[in-house]
């Protein structure tokens, strides 16, 4: 079953994070990149992806005539995706595991756990 | 460059879409099925999903030893991912046209969805947080 484990913060987390002293962000990264070596040796990685900041972030619409109308204000408290692994395991509980592993990497951060839909 | 477009809503709105008509779901999945096949058509499709109903979503933490925590409570206002589509464009623009495309899925009734679709930039590398 495939689960995608979303990491999500709000504008002020992720300023929060880029204020880290240099050594701890190195630290933070060699922890993930040690999570991810370790799923893909295990054969439960398909796939990961970091977002980048909020400050690029956009909603678009589109009107009738196809025309993207563009917004870039969002409120303080939303939660931005900063990144998702997605992950092939036998059930939820390994799915959670491997969240709760990469949430103690993340100053305990919460990971959302989310199945795939099936087509 | 590489971007993503998320379709987000509250577990209100995956309720309500729940219980749209058949011929509107009908009408909408086809147009998500159409619009993917555009999207390979035009060489700019990198990967797509649909992710599985907020009622099955937990947010996990680490306990003290290590083990998983789970909690399926979060707030009325939570806005849940559906779905994304990544794509790989020249520019923004391509970027937010694709998206305004996403946005102009049938909804109920027959009537436009004009659905908010996130669009941001997908990290080639640490390089782009500046490290």
């Amino acid at each position: 079953m495939k689960y995608i484990l979303l990491m999500s913060g709000t504008k002020a987390g992720v300023e929060g994070y880029h204020a880290w002293p240099k050594q701890d962000i190195e630290a933070h990264m060699a922890v993930l990149h040690r999570i991810n070596k370790d799923l893909t040796e295990s054969g439960e990685f398909v796939a990961t992806q970091g977002l980048t900041g909020p400050g690029e972030a956009k909603v678009v619409r589109g009107e009738k005539n196809g025309v993207p109308v563009t917004d870039g204000i969002f409120p303080e408290s939303k939660e931005f995706l900063l990144g998702y692994w997605i992950v092939e395991v036998p059930n939820a509980e390994r799915a959670y595991a491997i969240a709760g592993r990469i949430s103690a990497a993340s100053l305990n951060m919460p990971i959302e756990v989310r199945q795939f839909a099936i087509h | 460059m590489k971007y993503i477009l998320m379709m987000t809503g509250k577990k209100s709105d995956f309720e309500g879409y729940a219980r749209w008509s058949k011929e509107d779901l009908q009408a909408n999945v086809a147009f998500m099925r159409a619009f993917s096949k555009e999207l390979k058509d035009s060489g700019v499709f990198v990967s797509t999903e649909g992710l599985g109903w907020p009622s099955e979503a937990k947010l996990v933490r680490a306990g003290k030893n290590g083990e998983p925590i789970t909690d399926g409570v979060f707030p009325e206002s939570k806005e849940f991912l559906a779905g994304y589509w990544i794509i790989d464009v020249e520019s923004p623009e391509q970027a937010y046209k694709i998206a305004a495309r996403a946005s102009q899925a049938p909804g109920a009734g027959g009537n436009l969805a004009n659905m908010p679709i996130e669009v941001r930039p997908v990290l080639s590398g640490h390089a782009d947080l500046g490290l």
